[in-house]
């Protein structure tokens, strides 16, 4: 019963290696590493550089597609910031909102390249950036209204006698929300990638045992096509819902709705 | 034995995702049937369907999460 098997998990695809370290007994036992999340979050933020630098079109100002496809973005994101929180004051929380919104889409983009890694898909990323959005917007709330800032968690036309529990379950809900925002980037990226991962074992085997089940395999290999479709538009979405939420806490903690 | 009970676990946690189903079934049927009584606002009621879908998905994806931990990790 001792014998164990080197088992290969669909949850390999998302460890993070050290590819280059540095361990010396210098300065209390210093290790320094590169990983290979680091590797893809630096690569993501060359990659914006760069298309920012094509979108720049030697300073004609006639746009390429380049410029086209950065003007979309920016136009996407500034009609989510001034729809969600304000037309006039809302543009303040603008270049935040895209620098979230272009973060997550590059990286979840990356992600879907075949054999990279999905930075995304790893929860103490976005657990880190939800907290931080939603610290943010309490903290916003907190400077503006002082302590009028609990009337959020009072519903409107409440009857008195409930107010201590829906006060109580308004809390704990403000409270997920940290969580929640996080937890749905992650889950989603992380169990789109581990789908495909699982499906293509199950399909690499079919195809390679024999030569009717080559052709069998067609049916799972078009179904794995077309997910990896949806994954692409999954990674455009989350990147969206992301700001959009940010975006309706902020306003929640400006307006105390 | 574990083991067992882990996969075991794992099938149980992934019935989660009946609820996404329905949830993303009804969200966007709300779509089809809100565009059919005024097309004009089809923009504005995609984009809140989209933000529905993804709502809808998120909680049948805490589901999976929790299979996937029964099944890798505990």
């Amino acid at each position: 019963m001792s014998n164990f098997i080197n088992v290969i998990s669909p949850l390999d695809q998302f460890e993070v290696r050290n590819l280059l370290s540095l361990d010396a007994p210098i300065l209390g036992n210093l290790s320094l590493s590169l990983t290979n999340i680091g590797l893809y979050l630096t690569i993501a933020g060359y990659l914006v550089f760069i298309i920012g630098l094509l979108s720049s079109n030697n300073n004609k100002i006639v746009p390429n597609a380049w410029s086209i496809s950065q003007e979309s973005i920016y136009a996407t994101v500034h009609s989510i910031v001034t729809g969600q929180i304000n037309e006039k004051n809302g543009q303040v929380y603008f270049p935040f909102m895209y620098v979230l919104f272009v973060f997550i889409l590059v990286n979840n983009l990356i992600g879907m390249v075949p054999y990279s890694f999905a930075a995304t898909s790893h929860f103490i990323l976005t657990f880190s950036l939800s907290f931080t959005v939603v610290l943010g917007a309490t903290i916003l709330g907190f400077s503006k209204h002082g302590l009028k800032f609990f009337s959020l968690f009072v519903p409107a036309g409440c009857p008195l006698a409930l107010l201590p529990l829906l006060v109580m379950i308004e809390f704990i809900s403000y409270l997920a929300r940290n969580v929640s925002l996080g937890l749905r980037l992650a889950a989603n990226i992380l169990s789109g990638h581990m789908l495909l991962n699982i499906l293509s074992g199950f399909t690499y085997n079919i195809m390679t045992s024999g030569f009717l089940f080559f052709f069998l395999g067609l049916f799972p290999l078009a179904f794995i096509i077309a997910f990896s479709g949806l994954e692409l538009g999954i990674a455009f979405i989350q990147a969206q819902v992301f700001v959009v939420l940010s975006c309706s806490y902020i306003k929640d903690g400006l307006d105390l709705h | 034995m574990i083991q067992a009970a882990r996969i075991i676990g794992t099938g149980l946690a992934t019935t989660g995702l009946i609820g996404a189903g329905v949830g993303i079934g009804v969200v966007f049927g709300a779509l089809i049937l809100g565009v059919a009584r005024n097309p004009s606002l089809r923009g504005q009621l995609f984009s809140y369907a989209i933000l529905g879908f993804a709502f809808a998905e998120a909680t049948g994806l805490f589901a999976l999460m929790m299979a996937f931990l029964l099944l890798y990790v505990a």
